[in-house]
């Protein structure tokens, strides 16, 4: 057979390419379901890595099953909110309903864009709060995940994910505990021009909301700081009107209480 | 203006070769002398500047998440991504294949002068290289999308022809035998990557 | 085993190497060597697909037209990557194996030594020839990728396998190591000690 003619060259091409292409729907349709359970899974454990119950590995030795049980167990309420910093919709909790890393993207476009958007936060039993981040590094998205203490200032812990960064430079943001280690303590202050800052060569110790980027990965540092400032930037309404919230709350109580306080000096004038 | 900027930092800033060191194999293998340096350099940069605009709109049009809703509201559910890499790189194996036939046809002695580097720009990561960026960056138009593959096959073309230079001035330099050709010459670029560094970081 | 079998096997790791000598999948030995894991892991899966692919476009060599033979041949290498990335990404056992390798998928694809070995062997010999001249190919590839990454996480980490070594003698790390620069130079520093010993090598 005559392997150079034009109809041969051209069947022969169509038909391999319709035939990978058939094989990779396939193949995609068929092990979705699976993919996505173990991408649910991943996405829960770094959550609760981030929230600081456990190392990761701890999350991959207990299992799937495991990990959902215990995020179901400790989880207080899950649920979106908009630009303006309400709430929009709960994610429901026995089904231990997450936002995926692709619908993420999604809501990153539309920050970035400027639209409205609807992002998710995880709070827990023990008072801390997940929110997530997400944006571009060298070669493809990094995101991850911060945690507040009950008091919504202080940064609790972090965990960060990335698609295709080189392993041992970028690849640190999840591979090397101590970066991660680094945000416990700090702080998110939004009067500065970046309310998070990771500064190349070396952070000042004074710097409450400031961390040292990874030598060698410039450009995976400053994917990551953009990806965290754009995202806190997102989170602004909500996080400052929680804090507010919170404060108000704490007033009221004080005012209640010097009131109480106020009442038993009168009933004891009295006596 | 931002198209300026964009064209700019493509070519010195976010160099393919000194800044994300693609296309590694045929720059070191094809840098001999300056002649063959321009003529893949030239090929370098006519297959980016097709394959990246037709990348761009496959990708809006057929791969990206919700891509097919022009097809009607029932294809907005449809996200091809998966299929993304296998495509980008069909279309680039396509369209050097297409140059390839229509620079023999057409210009014969271009053909002759490349020979057999012309088929080898398939397998140049940097043009592959550049879809995904072009993809993973979410470029805003069409306009971005040739204005970038213009300005990274620039930035390849000058990459080359430098080396070449520096190779063909080598020839005549004493150089310790075991290292002479292509030892010397990983030395050379790496030297030259340190000195690009000073680009690094640069925003414009 | 035969002589040329023996041959086949032996001479990609070390007369005909795919990096110092044939200057092949230069871009990911830039990439992967910052680590020895990563080395490692890179030089396996490398071995496993250049082997398949050989594998598979030899057996297809007599069909395959030779106007379109780069599109088929990057279809099918990209088609086992990704078919062996989503198995993979399937099963909760094998889930974390593939966090770690999903990494490479585009370095394994764009990878020069897959293409160009199928070009310049598979497409002219038997199956079996094929399969274990891509084999050897890999290993010679890893080999090279396991030493520079040796030299690299040492002098520029202190560590060997994240196990750190040089700490306790007061070694202060080189950060230019971990630099791909670096990793250019090493390379041509083994090609000058592979070629000081084999000296039919050395370029006039």
């Amino acid at each position: 057979m005559n392997t150079n003619s034009n109809t041969y060259t051209v069947i022969y091409t169509t038909l391999v390419c319709v035939l990978v292409a058939a094989i990779l729907a396939f193949v995609s349709q068929l092990l979705k379901p699976k993919q996505e359970a173990n991408e649910k899974a991943e996405t829960i454990s770094q959550i609760l890595t981030a929230a600081g119950f456990d190392e990761k590995a701890h999350w991959q030795e207990i299992g799937n099953a495991a990990t959902i049980d215990f995020y179901k167990e400790n989880l207080a309420e899950a649920y979106t909110v908009s630009a303006q910093g309400a709430q929009v919709k709960s994610l429901d909790k026995a089904k231990a309903d997450i936002y995926s890393v692709s619908d993420l993207k999604v809501q990153n476009r539309a920050i970035k864009a400027g639209k409205d958007y609807e992002i998710p936060v995880y709070t827990f039993t023990n008072g801390v709060t997940v929110i997530p981040v997400y944006g571009a590094g060298l070669w493809g998205p990094v995101w991850g995940y911060l945690s507040f203490d009950a008091s919504l200032d202080n940064i609790e812990g972090a965990y960060f994910d990335h698609e295709s960064e080189t392993p041992g430079l970028g690849g640190k943001i999840k591979d090397d505990p101590a970066f991660r280690a680094q945000f416990k303590g700090k702080n998110v202050n939004y009067a500065d021009a970046k309310a998070f800052e990771i500064v190349k060569g070396g952070a000042p110790a004074d710097k409450r909301n400031a961390i040292d980027a990874i030598t060698g990965a410039t450009m995976t540092s400053k994917g990551l700081d953009e990806a965290i400032n754009n995202w806190l930037g997102a989170f602004k309404a909500y996080l400052q009107g929680r804090i507010q919230a919170k404060a108000a709350e704490a007033e009221a109580a004080a005012a209640a209480a010097a009131e109480a306080e106020a009442a038993e000096t009168e009933t004891q004038t009295a006596e | 203006m931002e198209y300026i900027s964009l064209f700019v930092k493509s070519i010195f800033v976010d160099n393919m070769i000194f800044a994300y060191f693609l296309g590694m194999c045929s720059y070191l293998a094809v840098s001999k002398n300056v002649k063959t340096a321009n003529g893949l350099g030239i090929a370098v940069i006519a297959v980016l500047l097709i394959t990246l605009p037709v990348n761009y709109l496959l990708n809006k049009f057929v791969l990206q998440p919700g891509a097919l809703s022009w097809l009607g509201p029932k294809f907005a559910e449809v996200d091809l991504s998966f299929l993304s890499f296998i495509i980008f790189i069909a279309v680039i194996a396509a369209i050097v294949q297409v140059v390839e036939m229509v620079v023999e046809k057409f210009l014969p002695s271009l053909y002759s002068s490349l020979g057999i580097f012309l088929p080898l720009i398939a397998v140049n990561c940097a043009i592959l290289g550049a879809s995904l960026f072009m993809q993973q960056r979410e470029f805003a138009n069409f306009g971005e999308s040739v204005v970038y593959a213009l300005g990274s096959g620039i930035g390849w073309y000058l990459a080359i022809v430098a080396l070449a230079a520096i190779r063909e001035k080598l020839a005549y330099s004493n150089v310790p035998a075991g290292l002479k050709g292509i030892g010397i010459t990983f030395i050379t670029v790496g030297l030259m990557g340190i000195a690009f560094m000073a680009f690094m970081g640069i925003s414009i | 085993m035969n002589q040329k079998m023996k041959e086949t096997i032996l001479n990609p790791i070390l007369k005909g190497n795919p990096i110092t000598v044939l200057v092949l999948g230069i871009c990911s030995s830039l990439a992967v060597t910052v680590e020895m894991k990563g080395a490692l892991v890179m030089a396996l899966s490398v071995t496993l697909v250049t082997g398949l692919s050989s594998l598979i476009c030899s057996l297809l060599r007599k069909t395959i037209p030779n106007r379109v033979r780069i599109i088929i041949q990057l279809v099918v290498v990209a088609l086992m990557v990704i078919l062996v990335d989503q198995l993979l990404k399937s099963f909760e056992g094998t889930y974390p194996i593939d966090k770690q390798l999903s990494v490479y998928i585009g370095l394994i694809i764009t990878n020069c030594i897959v293409m160009g070995r199928i070009e310049a062997f598979a497409l002219g010999n038997k199956p079996i020839p094929s399969l274990l001249d891509g084999l050897a190919n890999g290993v010679g590839y890893g080999l090279i990728l396991i030493i520079v990454a040796f030299f690299r996480e040492l002098l520029g980490s202190g560590t060997l396998f994240g196990i750190p070594v040089l700490a306790k003698l007061g070694y202060v790390n080189n950060g230019l190591m971990i630099l791909p620069p670096m990793a250019l130079i090493l390379i041509g520093c083994i090609i000058w000690v592979q070629r000081s010993i084999q000296k039919d090598l050395q370029e006039k």
